[in-house]
């Protein structure tokens, strides 16, 4: 997988978008590991949750041309065009729209599901305090790009409560997290809702302990 | 924003909204962009699709001429119909236009290709 050319973003576009950081590539590489059962998986409809400055996304819809309809969601308004323009530069198909999780899509249609959340551990008041100031939106944006609240888990589980209604029934997701979010934690609470997931990788970097969760269905 | 995504949007997350599909589509400015027929994606692709959004999806786009109001059984076999269904579903960019909720009448603008599906939070 070739890593998207990015040098169409300035640092103009990052003052409101999220940087492609370790974290980021870290899920490309990931991705890039697990070819061999994307492949397999024949994935039909691709969605990236929080695409920011759309690397990602760009990447695997080149990668799955003509054969994913390759699609990303942010709420942030700078990241759904960041994204779009990171797109055309690649010359990928993609769609980006604005809307919060997966909450404008049709139920259980999704093959294949990427997920960075924001995963840095704030106070829940950190981010209550970010929806009621008077600051201009596009700061709240990035802000809203990597505070997850209580245990850095605040929007993580409420698309994990979901997941049961997006997935297809062949579905997957790869979901990004930080030793602090309790991977093994959300392991055992996926059990419960009858998801397998496993520490598809990990990586440290000074400061953060990254891992990826690859998640699918129980098999019955 | 292409015909393909429009098939898999709904307005289901407003609060007190059952069913929210298909939205009503507008087509305001579109744009058409040539891509790679793959045949056997289509073929792929037809079960997860509504073939009545597909439909009204094309009436819209001023196709109906091309597309079938009913799905037909034999769609794998039928090779022009799967050429079609590509340029309808993956060559046709909506610009601008909108969305509206069947049955609230919410109506989501597609901006340079963007549809704002973002929602209020007294609206779920």
């Amino acid at each position: 997988m070739e890593t998207p050319h990015t040098e169409h973003l300035s640092s103009a576009d990052y003052e409101h978008v999220y940087e492609p950081a370790e974290d980021s590539f870290l899920l490309l590489d990931a991705l890039e590991a697990d070819l061999e059962f994307l492949d397999t998986l024949q994935p039909r409809l691709c969605l990236e949750i929080g695409s920011g400055s759309g690397v990602i996304i760009t990447a695997l819809a080149k990668r799955l041309a003509n054969t994913t309809h390759c699609l990303a969601t942010d709420i942030n308004p700078k990241a759904c065009e960041a994204t779009k323009r990171t797109a055309i530069r690649n010359g990928a198909r993609l769609d980006s729209l604005r809307c919060n999780l997966t909450d404008a899509l049709r139920r259980r249609c999704i093959d294949l599901l990427l997920f960075n959340p924001p995963y840095v551990v704030t106070s829940d008041e950190e981010l209550q305090t970010q929806q009621l100031t008077e600051k201009p939106a596009t700061e709240r944006n990035l802000v809203f790009s990597w505070a997850g609240g209580t245990d850095g888990r605040r929007v993580t589980d409420i698309l994990l409560e979901q997941l049961d209604d997006i997935l297809s029934p062949s579905g997957v997701l790869y979901l990004l997290l930080l030793h602090e979010n309790k991977p093994d934690e959300i392991i055992e609470q996926l059990k419960r809702q009858r998801f397998e997931a496993v520490k598809y990788m990990e990586r440290r970097i000074p400061g953060e302990h990254l891992y990826i969760l690859k998640v699918k269905r129980v098999a019955n | 924003m292409k015909l393909s995504t429009y098939n898999f949007l709904t307005s289901m997350a407003i609060k007190g909204v059952k069913v929210g599909y298909p939205l009503k589509l507008t087509i305001n400015k579109k744009d058409v962009i040539e891509s790679e027929f793959n045949p056997v994606f289509i073929e792929r692709l037809l079960p997860k699709l509504d073939w009545s959004a597909v439909y009204s999806a094309a009436q819209v786009a001023e196709l109906a001429d091309d597309i079938p109001a009913a799905q037909p059984d034999n769609v794998a076999e039928d090779e022009q119909l799967l050429q079609r269904l590509h340029h309808l579903l993956f060559e046709i960019d909506v610009l601008e236009g909108q969305l509206e909720c069947p049955e609230t009448g919410r109506v989501f603008p597609i901006t340079d290709g963007i549809p704002n599906m973002l929602l209020n939070e007294d609206e779920v």
